[in-house]
């Protein structure tokens, strides 16, 4: 039965409750307001381009009859190896997509907030600041996760599915666990470096530019510094060696750079140092000019 | 007593922003005076857990300040002073989503934010998005987020700046509202006389970072002075100092009306003296009502 009420303010008869995953919440919002954003969606459907490529280079490999016109005297069309997965997820394309997606969906995670004001209404609930760091950081997680991890594991499955047989599974048992790492390892990167070029700037569209450029940018470095000192070291300075280069470690492929794998993570674990003290002192319940 | 707290001290560097204050607030709507910068947002902010106090200490309703916030907050809902919101949300989703991270189930969160929105007077526009509002719906929507998970304790900072005349009126009667006909105990800081006066049934004032006075609005109005309005012929010098010399505070308006606060010693007889020693005459005189201006006034010029 319908209980009429006085008009006007009345009490809840609820009771709180104390979540396990308070953070749950602001990362549901993050991920639904970045579908909401204008062209977002036609990049995150892009973003999936290189892994649509993969899936017909593995279909191709496999059912060699039906592309016998490809053959012209070689043996195979494609050798799909653990390399075919580390080329496919180190590849320039899938990081610059893969940016862009963070361009739309994570230029405004903390900035809006700052300019908004919004954070002191985060803090004035039952919120720790890691709730909300690890809220916002899961927004960048989720798409990560589900253009690198997702279709990185579906291919490997595809593969075995095309070939009809657990050879590919049994001659490589490790390269799950290295998609997985790898994934991993760009998942809690590009996290941070985000969450990092976003707290940085109370206007989102300056972020969106910085998230670019920053990671355009070490490239064009690493590049005159190479041309200049001849060393492979310079590749340290780029984001994109780095993570090729730790990518390639975790695949157990060749290095590309001619220095060991570890300065490579040393680096990027550095810059992840970095974006958590900066966070830590510009995420505040209220701004103190002191 | 919903708010105790004892000898809180806070400075912004070299500011002093709250220098030893001591207060144990009731339950009702309390009113947190004071000019700007004398440190009411400073005070809210630490009893929230923004800001950790340099010293001292304090509870709010019951729970320490500083080891156990989330149960503060918990119970506690915060309309801050600035705009705040979130862009690119409706109102619904932006209510719903803060009761929500305050504990509330999704669901219940959903119901009860369309419920507070109609009541705030945004129920129409409640799926507009929020960078469409004025500054009167923004207001109304952080009094709902503030109102959504019914907190028992409510702070209210600065409730009706940047409103015109009809939105203050608007904000007023809603916060008139929560505070007559709900158990709720509502601390309103605002730096406009009127607002208090309007809403509450104790204040206090702080000025330069320490409570200035404290109590139930009309003990607060009774203590301490008498208030006299006085017209002389001429520009009034000489009678003013003496008035000043026997301790008394004395303000002239712009039409020239000395208002004189009068001591309790003192008495209606001691001003007609100190025109007689002046050589001034007096063309008016009355006892005036003593308003929460002229309390606030004088408490802020004794600092």
């Amino acid at each position: 039965m319908t209980v009429i009420r006085e008009k006007g303010y009345y009490h809840w008869d609820g009771s709180l409750v104390e979540r396990r995953f308070p953070w749950w919440p602001i990362t549901r919002t993050g991920i639904l307001l970045a579908f909401r954003k204008k062209r977002f969606k036609l990049f995150f459907a892009a973003a999936y381009l290189p892994s649509l490529v993969f899936l017909a280079a593995l279909y191709i490999s496999e059912r060699l009859e039906d592309f016998k016109f490809m053959l012209r005297g070689s043996e195979r069309v494609i050798q799909i190896t653990p390399g075919s997965f580390k080329m496919y997820m180190t590849n320039d394309g899938l990081l610059f997509l893969l940016v862009l997606v963070l361009v739309f969906a994570g230029s405004g995670l903390v900035a809006d907030d700052l300019k908004h004001n919004s954070l002191q209404l985060y803090f004035a609930r039952p919120l720790r600041k890691r709730d909300y760091l690890l809220g916002k950081m899961a927004v960048v997680f989720f798409f990560m996760l589900i253009l690198t991890l997702v279709p990185g594991l579906l291919l490997f499955v595809f593969k075995l599915i095309f070939s009809g047989s657990f050879k590919f599974f049994t001659a490589y048992p490790w390269l799950p666990l290295s998609i997985i790492g790898y994934t991993a390892l760009l998942t809690v990167f590009f996290a941070f470096y985000t969450l990092l070029l976003s707290a940085l700037s109370k206007n989102s569209r300056y972020v969106m530019i910085l998230i670019f450029m920053v990671y355009l940018f070490s490239d064009i470095l690493y590049g005159i510094l190479h041309g200049i000192f001849r060393s492979p070291y310079m590749a340290l300075f780029s984001i994109k060696s780095n993570l090729a280069q730790a990518g390639s470690f975790l695949f157990g492929q060749k290095l590309p750079f001619g220095f060991p794998a570890f300065w490579s993570f040393a680096v990027l674990a550095a810059l992840c140092a970095v974006s958590a003290l900066v966070l830590r002192r510009k995420i505040r319940g209220v701004e103190v000019i002191k | 007593m919903s708010i105790e707290v004892e000898g809180l001290c806070f400075s912004y560097g070299s500011i002093t922003a709250l220098d030893g204050v001591s207060l144990r607030l009731g339950e009702g709507a309390i009113g947190l005076l004071g000019p700007n910068g004398a440190g009411k947002s400073t005070f809210l902010r630490i009893l929230l857990g923004f800001l950790t106090p340099e010293k001292g200490r304090g509870r709010v309703l019951g729970y320490e300040i500083g080891r156990e916030q989330a149960l503060i907050r918990r119970s506690v809902g915060y309309m801050p002073e600035d705009d705040c919101f979130i862009a690119g949300m409706d109102a619904v989703t932006f209510t719903s989503y803060f009761g929500e991270l305050s504990g509330m189930p999704r669901q219940e969160a959903m119901k009860r934010a369309h419920e507070v929105l109609f009541y705030v007077g945004l129920g129409e526009a409640r799926y507009r998005l929020l960078d469409q509002y004025s500054a009167g719906m923004k207001q109304r929507l952080k009094m709902a987020q503030a109102l959504v998970h019914d907190p028992q304790l409510l702070f209210l900072d600065e409730p009706t700046s940047n409103l015109d005349p009809q939105g203050r009126k608007e904000v007023l009667d809603l916060i008139e509202d929560i505070v007559s006909k709900k158990d709720m105990t509502v601390l309103v800081s605002s730096h406009i006389l009127a607002d208090i006066e309007t809403l509450c049934s104790s204040v206090v004032i702080l000025s330069k970072g320490r409570v200035a006075a404290e109590g139930r609005m009309e003990d607060l109005r009774a203590i301490h002075y008498s208030l006299y309005e006085v017209k002389v012929k001429g520009d009034g010098t000489g009678f003013k100092r003496e008035l000043e010399a026997m301790g008394c505070r004395v303000d002239e308006t712009e039409d020239r009306v000395i208002k004189v606060y009068m001591p309790p010693e003192g008495g209606r007889m001691d001003i007609f003296r100190a025109a007689s020693r002046a050589g001034d005459q007096i063309r008016f005189f009355t006892k005036s009502q003593t308003s929460l201006e002229d309390l606030f006034a004088q408490v802020a010029g004794e600092e």
